[in-house]
């Protein structure tokens, strides 16, 4: 019986702990005008991906959707994308959020609503600059 | 804005592990034979399921008892990866040196010693060490993750979310 015995190389790289991480929350602004079908009630504010913030990735995602009576968005779709790494967080986002439910009697218009998300980052100014 | 920073820490070793093949003879014959250096073997696993101290003390008795030049060379590669693990920075470097004294194509190497780098606040060397190492393997996420490391030391960021629901929002420079 032939017998070998050779070193069978296993390469594993294992991440022991969490990446460092600047400051996990976000700095938000919202902008609105009057222009909107819908009133939004409760505004969820997506995540920034942390490989995004790591390797410096910025961009920009449009989501657009339909609002149902209840102020519930669905039929929720990506129509503009800079990079897909935000698109998931933007989607979560738009599911996580309401709008004001439409009064008795009122039917929703069927005219899709568009929020945009900008993910930027901004230099980290020291505490004791301030 | 709060300029608060939460440092944990991050540590991307890699190992290599010595183990068994299979020789088969024919159909139903099959021997196995098992790693040639058991202590560098569990030595490697114990590193791998984050028992730094185990490890490092299974992989120093491989290296006593490495065969050959290419079981020193794990048993280096994987102390550099151990002595990290523990915070021994310095003679983590010391390992890490050795394996690319032996080997200048050696990645991993390059990506421990760039996170030893960093965490020494010795920047200019950590970012060459990734650019060697992006040289050598251009997709690594392990140092990517450094370079994001590097990153947050130099030049650190805080994400800035804008959600705009206007239907027809002005120019870009204009939300400022």
């Amino acid at each position: 019986m032939k017998i070998t015995s050779i070193f069978c190389t296993a390469l594993a790289a294992i991440t022991l702990a969490a990446a460092s991480v600047a400051d996990n929350v976000p700095r938000v602004s919202h902008l609105t005008d009057d222009s909107g079908d819908r009133v939004p009630l409760l505004t969820m504010v997506p995540a920034y991906p942390e490989m995004a913030r790591r390797d410096r990735i910025e961009g920009e995602v449009q989501v657009c959707f339909n609002v149902d009576r209840k102020g519930k968005p669905y039929r929720i779709s990506v129509r503009k994308s800079t990079s897909r790494v935000f698109e998931r967080p933007a989607m979560r986002a738009i599911r996580a959020s309401m709008y004001k439910p439409l009064p008795s009697g009122e039917k929703p218009s069927g005219i899709k609503t568009c929020r945009t998300f900008r993910f930027h980052l901004e230099p980290d100014v020291a505490d004791d600059a301030r | 804005m709060t300029a608060a920073r939460l440092t944990a820490t991050l540590l991307l070793v890699g190992f290599v592990l010595p183990c068994g093949s299979f020789a088969a003879a024919s159909e139903d014959s099959r021997t196995v034979i098992g790693p040639s250096n058991l202590n560098l073997y569990d030595g490697a696993n114990a590193l791998m399921a984050g028992d730094a101290e185990e490890g490092v003390r299974l992989t120093l008795l491989g290296l006593n008892m490495a065969a050959n030049e290419r079981e020193r060379h794990i048993a280096f590669s994987n102390l550099c990866a151990g002595y990290i693990l523990l915070g021994q920075l310095d003679t983590a470097l010391d390992y890490c040196n050795r394996v690319l004294a032996r080997n200048d194509r050696h990645w991993r190497s390059y990506n421990n010693r760039a996170l030893i780098y960093v965490k020494q606040k010795r920047y200019l060397e950590a970012e060459q060490d990734i650019l060697k190492g992006q040289e050598l393997n251009p997709n690594s996420r392990n140092l990517k993750i450094v370079r994001g490391m590097l990153l947050d030391e130099t030049d650190p960021v805080s994400p800035n979310i804008i959600i705009d629901d206007r239907r027809h929002p002005p120019r870009h420079d204009e939300d400022h």
